[in-house]
């Protein structure tokens, strides 16, 4: 200011303006002026850290609520269910990614195009889509479940409004219909309802997961809000059954029953190595992912798991046991001839379809002699017939792990009049489902021991319970394998390249308490090869109508064809001579060459 | 203000440029972190959903079939089957 007071006078201007000099700024303000703005910016900065405490002390968790309800999204993450396998590690049962697609009423707008665009990607048929896009009284509905990934990704560039989806899981069966007895099925929340979907639930469902995270305000993952949980996956089942043995039953049942034109089949294929089922299929069958073609009552036919749930009088079939314990008791040898002329027990006699004078012990199996079983079972005991049916599994609950086995009837032998002892002896008067004789039929198979049996892949062979001497199962083998041969009763059971051996049944079909006069039930159970079993077979065809009604014109023809194919598969040599279509060398293989099996 | 604390000021200001860089850094691989990880999870589905397709295109069904119709094959037998020994796992099979 000095300064400028030496200088020549410049021209007046608002910059240069000499306020101490101005006269408007001469007259004195009164201090309170000053004071007062001091405290009202005093009481500015006062409020906004009042305001600041509030927000940051009194009022966090509203504003923190706040926030995270803008920024911070938490969401599950689906577990998937665990996948089923066969033994092979080929999938029965697998989860694969589909979406729930939701469809909110009120924001809801397409035009036609869009609509039948949609219906289309939807799998839904465009009047389908109208009905349930107006339905009244709901704010958001389900449009439609299991939507491919691939499917919601196109409906969504349609740009169609009000629709969203929510991730989870459909249940795929790649087998379809020829193991879905064994498998089962799901419901809508995959939740096992039937078959191993059911047995093994808790092991099959995972736990979901779950994330929380921060988006920025483009909507972009910036961070997250929590410690993610990771979704636990379902545990992967690995089956005993073999997709081709299992493949290759359904199929000889399911032509078998239309052959004879009959009601129902079944087929049970048992490694008695190992006690693993490596086949269980049942024809009519359905479709585990395509229940909803059925009607209630289809469905509920078509998923009757027969070889397990059906039980009947297992006829001829049991007598291979009597005689067995009859062998092992030293009642009888195999040459022992038994008198099998008419025979009657408590005032009701017994008779042969095919009669003779006497037979041999092994001439009452190749025969099928009900009057031979009866007198052989009379000389026991009520209560070691009973134990020895008992052992061999019949009245018990097959401990399987499995919905639905049941465990047939055999009432105490407290109970038995004499007539019912010689009745059981040729299989009347007990009832047992097929999967259940199959398992007995181990007895002679496995040299004299019944196996468990399992339906889980088993690495090891399995210790059984001995029920006989392995030479008495040697020798009710040879009998049963006559019973294949000329002279026996199944000789359609033959198998090319092995040598089998089995029993017959027939009955009428039960009508509630009655037999049906005209209905019956065929059935065979065998095993092969007969030097060294490897296999058990039953198969039952229920009501068949045509072609023949015995167990050894319709049951023991599938029973050689699921053997033949089984045997082969399980890469078991044949023990018989085979007139050789084929003149070639065997091969020699290279040092260190694998041979695939 | 000494020289000190100027160069001091300016660390401050270049250290808060690079927090804003690196958080802005760690926000944008935070991100692409969280697609990669959606793309995995979607990729898993897809490559199970393929998995369980291609083997229902491939069921015995449909093999047989083929094989039967289309390429005029038939059952194999024991009589058209030659049978060799493994010795190498001879041991081990039964």
């Amino acid at each position: 200011m000095i300064s400028l007071k030496r200088r020549a006078p410049s021209p007046v201007s608002a910059r240069s303006l000499a306020y101490a000099s101005s006269p408007l700024l001469a007259s004195k303000t009164p201090p309170w002026r000053s004071r007062f703005l001091v405290v009202l910016v005093a009481l500015g900065f006062a409020g906004l850290l009042a305001r600041a405490a509030y927000v940051q002390i009194v009022a966090t968790g509203f504003y923190e609520a706040q926030g995270e309800r803008r920024f911070v999204h938490t969401y599950d993450v689906p577990a998937s269910r665990g996948r089923i396998v066969d033994r092979n590690g080929l999938i029965l049962a697998t989860s694969v990614a589909s979406n729930t697609v939701y469809a909110n009423l009120k924001q809801f707008s397409a035009t036609p195009t869009q609509r039948r665009e949609m219906a289309r990607l939807l799998d839904m048929t465009a009047r389908e889509l109208d009905e349930r896009l107006s339905s009244k009284g709901l704010t958001e509905l389900v449009l439609k479940r299991q939507v491919p990934d691939g499917a919601w990704r196109e409906v969504r560039t349609l740009g169609v409004k009000g629709l969203r989806a929510d991730p989870g899981y459909t249940r795929s069966y790649p087998e379809g219909e020829a193991s879905a007895h064994v498998v089962g099925f799901t419901d809508v929340s995959e939740r096992g309802q039937e078959g191993v979907e059911l047995a093994f639930e808790k092991d099959l469902e995972g736990r979901d997961g779950q994330r929380g995270i921060v988006r920025d305000g483009v909507g972009r993952v910036v961070d997250n809000y929590m410690e993610a949980i990771d979704p636990e996956h379902g545990r992967e089942i690995q089956l005993s059954i073999d997709t081709k043995v299992q493949f290759f039953a359904y199929q000889r049942v399911r032509d078998a029953v239309v052959e004879h034109k009959a009601k129902a089949g079944s087929a049970v294929v048992i490694d008695v190595v190992t006690g693993e089922v490596l086949a269980l299929a049942n024809y009519p069958s359905y479709h585990p992912a395509q229940r909803t073609n059925l009607n209630k009552e289809q469905f509920s036919e078509a998923a009757r798991n027969r070889a397990l749930t059906d039980v009947f009088e297992p006829g001829s079939v049991m007598k291979p046991f009597v005689v067995a314990w009859a062998l092992e008791t030293g009642r009888v040898r195999p040459d022992t001839m038994v008198n099998t002329a008419s025979f009657s027990v408590g005032g009701k006699a017994i008779h042969d379809t095919h009669p003779h004078e006497s037979m041999t012990v092994a001439e009452i199996i190749q025969r099928s002699s009900n009057i031979g079983a009866a007198k052989l079972a009379m000389q026991m005991e009520p209560a070691e017939l009973w134990s020895l049916y008992s052992t061999v599994g019949f009245g018990q609950r097959p401990q399987i792990e499995f919905p639905g086995a049941i465990s047939g009837k055999l009432r105490p032998y407290k109970q038995w009049k004499p007539v019912d002892q010689s009745r059981l002896a040729f299989g009347y008067g007990l009832s047992a489902s097929l999967l259940q004789m199959a398992r007995a039929y181990t007895v002679f198979a496995r040299d004299g021991e019944v196996v468990p049996i399992t339906m889980l892949r088993q690495e090891q062979p399995v210790a059984g319970v001995r029920v006989v001497s392995p030479q008495v199962a040697r020798e009710v083998r040879k009998m049963l394998q006559m019973a294949t041969e000329t002279g026996g009763t199944a000789t359609r059971a033959q198998a090319m390249g092995y040598s089998v051996g089995g029993k017959t049944g027939t009955a009428h079909a039960q009508e509630g308490s009655e037999y049906a006069g005209n209905k019956h039930r065929a059935w065979f159970v065998g095993m092969a090869p007969m030097t060294s079993p490897r296999v058990v077979v039953a198969v039952m065809i229920d009501q068949p109508s045509q072609g023949g009604h015995f167990g050894g014109d319709v049951a023991a023809p599938v029973f050689s064809q699921v053997v033949q194919q089984t045997l082969r598969l399980l890469n078991v040599p044949p023990d018989l001579e085979v007139r050789r279509q084929i003149m070639a060398q065997a091969p020699t293989l290279p040092d260190g060459a694998e041979v695939r099996r | 203000m000494t020289r000190a604390q100027a160069i001091l000021l300016l660390a401050l200001v270049f250290s808060c440029l690079a927090l804003v860089q690196t958080s802005y850094e760690s926000r944008r691989l935070f991100d692409e972190m969280n697609r990669a990880r959606d793309e995995l999870a979607r990729l898993d589905a897809e490559a199970q959903r393929l998995e369980a397709e291609r083997q229902a295109q491939a069921t015995h069904l449909r093999v047989e079939r083929v094989a039967r119709e289309r390429l005029a094959m038939r059952n194999v037998t024991p009589a058209v089957t030659h049978f060799v020994v493994d010795t190498a796992a001879s041991g081990v099979m039964r």
